[in-house]
């Protein structure tokens, strides 16, 4: 009898309440499928296989010479600094002034499983750099590479000091024995021969288990709690399913890439050793001797500062700065603190060298 | 230490796993060759092909079972990992927050232990060495079986004059060094060009 009466009737209200969401969320929701994910506008300026160049369309008047060139990451794809009006990394630094190019990586298909390293740092982003300078009439410009991409812009950076002016690397996947992540731990234990000889490219499949992996209940259940239960809140509704809908969108990964990738920096872990081959030249770090700025977010269950941290401490600059934030992962680049603190000053930093 | 029982009774799954094999082998061998003399005679060759054919898929069907003995092995200590962890961590909460819950309130301050401790408690076991050594062999069983599949396939592909995924795979190699090669002229065609133009 005592536990009848005690039942709050606030329960049975929100369980209601939280019915009636889940119900009527078609209502009011758009279909991820219905969101685009390109928000600032661009031309494509080059087009090679499947990478695509993309050319930021300046928001005010550019106010610094050297034109940032940004290099994203092979896992996901590049929406991620875009992804919404008040969150887009891109749109910041535009309205910092700057000039913004963006690799886009594209979709691998089978037929690419052979493209490695070498295709990516001397290839696509070699030729992107060119292309650059031949439109701005530069000499050089500044690389900006985060996660995975900036994996790619450090090797690009070693072996072509000259090209880059001002290197930033944010959240750098470098040394694979300090990993202290998930993602690292199934990466130590992987046969990467086997998997690209018998399936070619890294399925997105594999992607996705390694994102369950990450807070399985946190992200998995609450998440999805949280949604329903602020199905009227349209700003936080409309950032939600934008994100979403990029962490759906996982490519392929091109096999011999990650076969170099699993196998250089997670298992043998070759770059911070300077012992990596890209093609046939070998990856000394000391030859980033520009001036360097990496930022590293002490949440980061994806690449752990310990990871990223000892390229600060490898690289040949004597102009470097190290900033490390109180964040995650996404939470550096497309986040309040990311428009409030780590873009502010990573453009004031910039600014004072561009 | 393994039982007697144990011993035995994974003795026997061998034995049975090799008895057919022999048998499977024995007669699609016998078919073969018995079809190989007089049928070739009366026929023109497809008969023989599928009996060449009957015998590689007959192969991999047997090792298919054979990696099945061992994903069977890794997917059930996969499982047994995940739910071991599960009931230590329901115990932990358990602990934690040992009355029902009467109101709203309550209610969210005991999910928050709840999915705190679980997430903990199974990022621990991700992060172990033997999550990451069992979930290795795992994935490596699984290509394994894979492999075989793609094996089945090549066969029947080209049985009816399709290329394998080998023959494919050349072709795709060949492209991508000649597009490497291509790239790296173009690419040096552009900066000698802007030397020029200097």
């Amino acid at each position: 009898m005592q536990n009848e009466s005690a039942i709050d009737p606030k329960i049975i209200e929100e369980i209601l309440k939280f019915s009636k969401n889940v119900i009527d969320a078609p209502k009011f929701v758009s279909a991820p499928d219905e969101i685009s994910l390109e928000v600032t506008p661009h031309k494509v300026v080059q087009e090679i296989d499947k990478t695509r160049l993309l050319h930021y369309k300046p928001i005010i008047e550019t106010k610094h010479k050297t034109p940032l060139l940004i290099s994203y990451a092979l896992i996901n794809r590049y929406h991620i600094l875009d992804i919404h009006p008040e969150k887009s990394w891109v749109r910041n630094l535009l309205e910092q002034g700057f000039e913004v190019y963006m690799l886009d990586w594209g979709t691998p298909t089978s037929m690419d499983k052979y493209l490695d390293f070498d295709d990516y740092v001397n290839g696509y982003l070699e030729s992107s750099v060119e292309h650059i300078k031949n439109q701005s009439s530069t000499e050089q410009i500044s690389l900006q590479g985060y996660c995975t991409g900036a994996t790619i812009a450090t090797a690009y950076t070693a072996l072509h000091p000259e090209n880059v002016k001002n290197y930033i690397a944010t959240a750098p996947v470098i040394d694979g024995w300090k990993d202290t992540t998930v993602i690292s731990n199934l990466a130590k234990h992987m046969d990467a021969d086997k998997m690209v000889e018998i399936i070619g490219n890294m399925p997105p499949e594999f992607m996705y288990y390694c994102f369950s992996v990450l807070k399985p209940f946190e992200q998995g259940i609450e998440k999805y709690v949280k949604f329903f239960k602020n199905i009227d809140d349209k700003k936080y509704v409309d950032n939600f399913l934008r994100v979403e809908k990029w962490l759906g969108d996982t490519p392929p990964i091109p096999g011999e890439l990650f076969k170099q990738w699993i196998k250089d920096i997670y298992q043998e872990n070759l770059l911070i050793q300077n012992k990596m081959h890209v093609g046939d030249e070998l990856i000394d770090l000391k030859k980033i001797d520009m001036p360097m700025f990496t930022q590293v977010a002490v949440g980061d269950h994806l690449v752990s500062p310990e990871c990223s941290m000892p390229l600060h401490y490898a690289v040949g600059s004597e102009d470097k700065t190290l900033k490390i934030y109180p964040t995650g992962h996404v939470g550096m680049i497309a986040s309040s603190l990311s428009q409030k603190k780590v873009l502010p000053e990573m453009g004031t930093w910039l600014a004072e060298r561009s | 230490m393994q039982s007697k029982s144990a011993k035995d009774s994974v003795e026997s799954s061998t034995n049975m796993t090799e008895y057919y094999k022999h048998l499977s082998l024995f007669w699609t061998d016998i078919i073969h060759l018995m079809s190989s003399k007089p049928q070739a005679l009366t026929s023109i060759g497809p008969m023989r092909a599928f009996a060449a054919n009957s015998k590689k898929i007959s192969v991999e069907l047997i090792e298919i079972n054979e990696n099945l003995l061992g994903f069977n092995q890794y997917i059930t200590e996969y499982y047994k990992q995940l739910s071991e962890v599960w009931g230590v961590a329901q115990k932990k909460v358990n602990q934690k927050a040992p009355k029902i819950p009467q109101d709203v309130e309550q209610i969210e301050a005991v999910k928050r232990i709840w999915i705190d401790i679980f997430d903990n408690d199974f990022t621990e076991l991700f992060d172990s060495k033997k999550f990451g050594e069992n979930y290795g062999n795992l994935v490596s069983k699984e290509l394994e079986l894979t492999k075989h599949w793609n094996n089945i396939t090549n066969v029947i592909l080209q049985s009816v004059n399709l290329p394998s995924k080998e023959e494919v795979d050349e072709v795709y190699k060949e492209i991508h060094s000649l597009k490497k090669r291509v790239s790296k002229l173009e690419l040096e065609l552009k900066k000698e060009k802007r030397k020029n133009a200097k």
